[in-house]
């Protein structure tokens, strides 16, 4: 039997399926045996009153979309030193050990530079919250007064 | 399932359905990579995308706001529904896609052949990448990173806020 | 090479006897209608004991957080007050489904299905024992990863469709909480398999023994370090303490958790507390020494020797041995994570973001970098074994 076969998947998709099956179930049994009475302010959102500031809303969603692309370089970064992992021992032990070395040096370290300069610049800090004014605003408000 | 869900994300009027259709879509991708023994390439393809690209367009609607003007986010308007019929359709389709690749995965489970796109099949795949990687294909490796740091400082400086001058 | 459970017990004689008599009644060849049997019936406990351990999960948890708080815990209902996660799931179900009016109703209702589909299909992979694993996937640990983001567009999905201003930033917060701390998770990740050699569960515990000083924690300096490093990234990746922000949102303001009453946040919770029990079962794996047995006693030659017993029984015995060695260690670590909610303080988001990004991150590649330069000067060999040899070496010299 050659040692491809897709029968190591077949857990994948059965667990899979039993998560849709437990979860959809337990909803199922749920909306047999439960209470169902809407009315209208249930059905609202739980409101806490404040209304964000307009300008912070928006400086806040940059942030996380910087986060979000940076996450995304660094998880292929990763997703490729995988196979180089991989096979570094083995590398190693017919000798190639250190040219492989230097190429994961070379590669981290050119990611590095870009994480530092990321840092340098700024681009790592996150706001701390929006109902919180800004150093700088505090700074001028004061001065303003 | 893949082709399904992609026609999905063209024909759904949400666009955070779209999304998600594109995420069924990427599953359906990773399957056919594991179906063809392509087992390192699936799980990267789940990784990247489905964890990562797809996470970074949902940001990006959220930030840009682009889920169209029958959406009001911050009223409490009802958000229209997938009622479309077109939707309905495709997502049919994408469901009997999807039947047909669990069926193919059940069906070589019942009759025991192993299936006849066989690459390579004592090697692990994995460790072949990385071999080639390191060896013949060095300089992609490098010069993928320098792109990835590209990309990196790209991101970074387009995204930087404006500063504005109080002076 | 791919090995599953079946793997392992076709090299039993009931296998092959079921086997040919199905074969002999069902006119085809029955090898993988069993196989697939034998996958359902192991999904089904696999599962079934993970819920389990999931909801015996809150109830250590409030036991434990009771104890360190001088008081007890629930105690009523059954002895000790062990069934108390099932009232409290009896509970959930009958508890009124609100779909708040605003809500996008077809997000709202799959953001727990894929939270819930993420954590299951990382079941598949952990290690339980050598024969007793459901599937060992080549690429196993990169699987897992993958698997652990899906839970991430699960939690962004919750906070959004709840279509309330504060639960789509508690949303948004968790989610970038996952995926940057999913960063240095992985990269320590890669940095085990360059000592192992390869992506599947198997090879990654294969080259640990089961001693401590043969695990991969005490292999060498980065790799001590990489444990915490992983330990503190897997902790705030799976949104728990002392880095549960988006849920304690739900306690002070609003939290992706807000709109989701009854059964939907039950499937929300259970969810989180399997994947804890996961990522303990990975660290473990990774740098504990997984399922092996001290004196290799989990692949049951000894057995076969010593005692003389039949050799599937004594393997037997072995998977039993390896699967409460995985279960020791894997709750220990699960009773420390418990331990660490209750003793620490919340992190604020921005305290968040500076730890991953700013700590975790360099520290993670510092350890890449440094486990590779071991591997190449050491050629892999672990500290004990570089100072046992050379106390050898000096030692022959006399």
């Amino acid at each position: 039997m050659s040692s491809f076969n897709l029968d190591v998947y077949m857990p994948v998709v059965i667990l899979i399926t039993l998560a849709l099956l437990v979860a959809g179930g337990s909803m199922l049994l749920g909306s047999i045996i439960r209470p169902h009475h809407p009315n209208q302010l249930k059905e609202t959102a739980y409101e806490c009153g404040e209304e964000p500031i307009g300008t912070a809303w928006a400086n806040f969603n940059v942030r996380f979309y910087v986060i979000a692309l940076i996450f995304i370089i660094f998880d292929v970064e990763s997703a490729l030193m995988f196979p180089v992992a991989a096979v570094f021992k083995h590398f190693n032990e017919i000798g190639l050990g250190g040219t492989l070395l230097i190429s994961i040096f070379t590669f981290t370290l050119i990611l590095v530079a870009g994480i530092v300069y990321c840092w340098k610049k700024g681009d790592l800090d996150w706001v701390k919250s929006f109902n919180a004014p800004s150093t700088q605003q505090v700074n001028a408000l004061s001065k303003d007064k | 399932m893949t082709i399904g869900g992609a026609v999905a994300v063209v024909y759904s009027h949400n666009l955070m359905h779209a999304c998600l259709y594109l995420l069924a879509s990427l599953f359906g991708v990773a399957g056919l990579y594991a179906v063809i023994g392509a087992d390192f390439l699936a799980a990267t393809q789940l990784v990247v995308y489905a964890g990562g690209v797809v996470i970074l367009m949902l940001f990006a609607i959220m930030l840009t706001g682009g889920t169209g003007n029958r959406i009001n986010r911050y009223g409490l308007e009802k958000i229209a529904s997938m009622g479309n019929k077109k939707t309905y359709f495709f997502a049919g389709f994408a469901a009997i896609i999807t039947s047909l690749i669990l069926l193919k995965i059940i069906a070589s489970v019942l009759r025991a052949q192993p299936t006849n796109k066989v690459l390579a099949a004592n090697d692990v795949t994995v460790n072949k990448l990385g071999v080639l990687l390191a060896t013949d294909h060095i300089l992609a490796f490098e010069i993928s990173s320098v792109l990835l740091l590209g990309a990196l400082i790209g991101a970074a400086v387009i995204s930087r806020p404006r500063k504005e001058r109080h002076d | 090479m791919n090995s599953t459970v079946v793997t392992y017990l076709s090299q039993s004689k009931e296998f092959t006897n079921t086997v040919a008599a199905l074969s002999k009644a069902l006119g085809f060849d029955a090898t993988s209608l069993v196989a697939f049997v034998i996958f359902f019936i192991g999904a089904l406990i696999v599962v079934g004991a993970l819920a389990t351990i999931g909801g015996l999960g809150t109830y250590a948890e409030r036991k434990i957080s009771a104890d360190l708080q001088m008081r007890q815990g629930p105690n009523r209902v059954g002895p000790y007050g062990i069934l108390q996660f099932l009232a409290d799931g009896v509970k959930m179900i009958l508890k009124e489904d609100i779909i708040p009016a605003q809500a996008d109703r077809f997000t709202f209702i799959l953001a727990p299905f894929l939270c819930m589909i993420g954590v299951f299909a990382t079941l598949a992979v952990v290690p339980f024992s050598s024969g007793l694993m459901l599937s060992d996937i080549n690429v196993g640990v990169f699987y897992l990863v993958g698997m652990a983001s899906l839970v991430g567009v699960g939690v962004f999905l919750g906070g959004y469709s709840s279509n309330s201003k504060w639960s789509m930033l508690g949303g948004m917060r968790g989610a970038s909480q996952i995926i940057s701390y999913e960063i240095p998770a992985t990269i320590t990740i890669v940095s085990i398999v360059l000592i192992a050699g390869g992506l599947s569960f198997k090879t990654l515990i294969n080259g640990q023994g089961g001693l401590p000083h043969e695990w991969y924690l005490l292999h060498n300096p980065f790799a001590f370090i990489g444990f915490f490093v992983y330990f503190i990234a897997a902790l705030a990746e799976t949104n728990r303490a002392p880095f549960d922000l988006p849920e304690a949102e739900s306690e002070l303001v609003s939290g992706y958790h807000t709109e989701y009453s009854g059964m939907r946040f039950g499937l929300f919770a259970l969810a989180e507390y399997i994947e804890v029990f996961v990522v303990c079962g990975v660290a473990v794996a990774l740098f504990l020494g997984g399922y092996k047995v001290p004196f290799d006693l989990g692949s049951g030659h000894i057995f076969t020797e010593k005692l003389g017993l039949d050799s599937m029984l004594a393997q037997n015995i072995g998977q039993v041995l390896e699967l409460g060695a995985f279960f020791t260690k894997t709750l220990l670590l699960y009773y420390v994570v418990i331990w660490v909610r209750w003793t620490l303080p919340r992190l604020r988001v921005d305290q968040l973001m500076t730890l991953c990004w700013k700590y975790l991150t360099p520290i993670a590649l510092f350890n890449l970098l440094g486990m590779a330069v071991w591997m190449y000067a050491f050629d892999g060999k672990s500290i004990y074994s570089i100072i046992f040899n050379s106390a050898v070496s000096a030692a022959g010299h006399h």
